[in-house]
């Protein structure tokens, strides 16, 4: 952005929004809770005390960034705020909206801190403020219109800043680099370390040497947790944007829900947040437009006009567990079986087909009509992919007229993951160990075929084995039989990968895919091990799901 | 002689702009210490006899700029330092009490450089010590 020039303080635009942005939304919410409150008959005078301090500073930092639309609109809602503490008697509905119209524009206009914005929707906004403050009738009813029109998505940049860290993400990630750098050297050195250790025997020097390489690993260790520590948020910067869009989308469908949330202290890797918002956007929308009633159904079923979702986040074994809940009328299993047949997915008569595996598959949608605001073309199978590859799994409850349940289990960061290493056809890949559930050796008859397909037995069950080789494309005609298969499990599927070796455990740095090499299928991207070596990371989800090498 | 500031303010943000003020035109070098809430100002501003100015934010956590304001006054603590409060508009009630409890002005937010400037060549202009 160019604006240096006029505005003195131009560059400190995304402090601004560090600054702001959350006070912005805590506003925002509050209106929220206000409409809430006066519904029940609180007349809420502290909610309502509150909010001048914070607009009048959203105001005061707004004008001396030059930002005439944000501080106009956090003007009007300073006025209208003191309006409303002093006459209880305006307390309405109406007035409600008009406050949570304007706290949404007031978080978009914070949000993109653009000195380009159209300064239209502020300015109607802030005369019909006016109007109203002047007691002409209630409010023009355009309030969604108006906050969608400057709402610009993908532009602001600066989102999802509820906690403040004061350092530009991709400093994080520069040092993240070394770090990966650091322990892949590390890795170099222990290799060579063994190498020397098998030539010459034992000896004091080479004891030393070991010695210290283990202290560099415990350095690099600490290392490696410091860091990831500091790229935590807590996972309260994504619900944070819930209570609203909530809101507006139960408005928009003539819903009652109110949303309860736990949990939002949690931390996560900012990596795994940003991916996460949209498929936890989703969940919710679908809660809202699929799973609720409409309130009158509700109560014919006697359960509470008003819906509940439920949002719960929660640190469990080394993951964060996610739990998103209503309280609607549950899936309806029997249309998804015969939607699934429909799409040509085969219910053998001797196989008990979770609900899970059907729910989501891509296509498949029982609702009759598309709605307008879940139906974005999005399906559960869009949300689960999105699960997946942040080695996340999701899983789904339902009971008829009870309501339905998502769990998402989430790793709590993203960057570094505990990988296998395997060999196959000569060439190694790393194999992600949240999907690794077990390894055995291949015995010469443990695998038959059954239906062309090959299967063994595990754990008492029969499960499929695939050929490395024919997943990836390399396999030789004339080679010798793979000596392990690699247990891999997600999304309740299991399947085994003939592999040739198993090299070890290493935690291994993600790298992006070079896009020169397009994105075959199976592999999610590449990391470089500790022999220098560039290996692709095997996308065990794909593989779960049938998924060949591109070509 | 390059000058050194005192900023008090608990806005991170006013850090920044301050940062941005003191860094150019005939400011440019000077020294600026920050705090974000007046006691950490308050041990500041004993540290520094040598400050310049000291901007001084009214509302902030932990001891805001009037009880900052009070303690020095009650401790006689470097008196020659002129304190600036830094106020909202529409609150002329703190003002004069900002000043009764001896504040050489105040500057009313929202700011521009050209206003933090002024008072800096007026603080600098008052050749005798300013109580």
């Amino acid at each position: 952005m160019s604006v240096g020039d006029e505005n003195p303080f131009g560059e400190l635009l995304q402090d601004y929004v560090l600054e702001c942005l959350p006070l912005a939304e805590q506003v925002a919410d509050t209106f929220v809770e206000l409409e809430r409150r006066w519904r029940a008959g609180d007349p809420a005078d502290e909610l309502l005390g509150s909010l001048p301090g914070r607009l009048h500073t959203v105001k005061g930092n707004s004008a001396m960034m030059g930002l005439t639309p944000a501080q106009e609109t956090a003007h009007a809602l300073e006025d209208a705020c003191g309006l409303l503490r002093r006459s209880s008697e305006r307390r309405t509905d109406p007035a409600a909206a008009l406050l949570i119209t304007g706290g949404g524009l007031l978080v978009d206009l914070v949000r993109q801190a653009s000195p380009e914005l159209d300064p239209g929707p502020a300015a109607r906004y802030v005369e019909r403020v006016r109007q109203w403050m002047q007691g002409e009738g209630p409010p023009a009813a355009d309030t969604q219109s108006e906050r969608r029109r400057t709402d610009r998505r993908g532009g602001g940049g600066a989102d999802k800043t509820d906690s403040v860290v004061r350092v530009d993400f991709r400093r994080l990630d520069a040092l993240l680099e070394v770090l990966g750098e650091g322990l892949i050297q590390h890795s170099a050195l222990a290799e060579a370390y063994r190498r020397l250790a098998r030539r010459s025997g034992a000896c004091e020097e080479l004891d030393r040497l070991d010695q210290t390489i283990l202290a560099l690993e415990k350095t690099l260790k600490r290392l490696e947790s410091t860091l990831m520590e500091t790229r935590l948020l807590p996972i309260a910067s994504v619900f944070g944007r819930f209570p609203r869009m909530l809101r507006d989308t139960a408005e928009a469908e003539g819903k009652r829900v109110r949303l309860l949330q736990s949990g939002g202290e949690t931390p996560l890797d900012k990596a795994v947040l940003d991916r996460l918002s949209e498929p936890l956007l989703h969940l919710v929308t679908n809660a809202i437009v699929h799973g609720m009633e409409p309130p009158d159904a509700r109560s014919l079923a006697g359960k509470p006009e008003e819906g509940t979702i439920r949002l719960d986040a929660a640190p469990h074994a080394g993951r964060v567990v996610i739990r998103v809940a209503d309280d609607g009328r549950g899936l309806d299993e029997k249309a998804i079986r015969k939607k699934a047949e429909a799409l040509g997915q085969e219910l053998r008569d001797d196989e008990v087909v979770p609900l899970r595996s059907l729910i989501f598959l891509p296509g498949l949608s029982t609702a009759e009509q598309v709605s307008r605001l879940a139906g974005r073309g999005v399906g559960l199978d869009v949300v689960a992919g999105a699960i997946h590859a942040l080695g996340g799994t999701i899983d789904v409850e339902t009971e008829p007229g009870k309501g339905t349940a998502f769990t998402l289990s989430l790793p709590v960061t993203l960057a570094i993951i505990r990988s296998l290493i395997v060999e196959i056809d000569h060439e190694r890949f790393a194999l992600p160990m949240a999907h690794v559930a077990e390894t055995v050796r291949a015995e010469p008859d443990a695998i038959r075929e059954i239906n062309h397909r090959g299967v063994a037995q595990w754990r008492g069950d029969l499960i499929h084995v695939a050929d490395g080789g024919a997943v990836l494309g390399t396999a030789a005609a004339d080679r010798a039989p793979r000596r392990f298969y690699v247990v891999m499990a997600a999304g309740g599927k299991r399947q085994a990968l003939l592999v040739d070796r198993l090299v070890g455990h290493q935690d291994i740095v993600v790298k992006g895919l070079d896009p020169a090499l397009g994105r075959p299928d199976v592999v999610s991207g590449t990391t470089i091990l500790g022999d220098g070596r560039v290996a692709c990371i095997l996308d065990s989800v794909r593989i779960l799901e049938g998924g060949r090498r591109a070509g | 002689m390059p000058h050194s500031f005192l900023v008090i303010d608990d806005s991170k943000l006013h850090h920044q702009m301050y940062r941005l003020i003191f860094s150019r035109g005939a400011l440019a070098g000077s020294t600026v210490h920050y705090a974000t809430n007046g006691r950490e100002g308050y041990g500041l501003l004993a540290a520094h006899p040598e400050l310049t100015l000291v901007l001084l934010d009214l509302n902030m956590p932990e001891m805001n700029g009037l009880e900052v304001l009070e303690r020095r006054r009650a401790e006689g603590l470097h008196p020659h330092i002129p304190i600036v409060l830094v106020t909202t508009e529409g609150s002329a009630e703190d003002e004069a009490r900002g000043r009764s409890a001896g504040a050489w002005e105040y500057l009313r937010k929202p700011f521009q450089p050209a206003d933090v400037e002024h008072l800096v060549m007026r603080a600098l202009a008052k050749a005798e010590p300013i109580a």
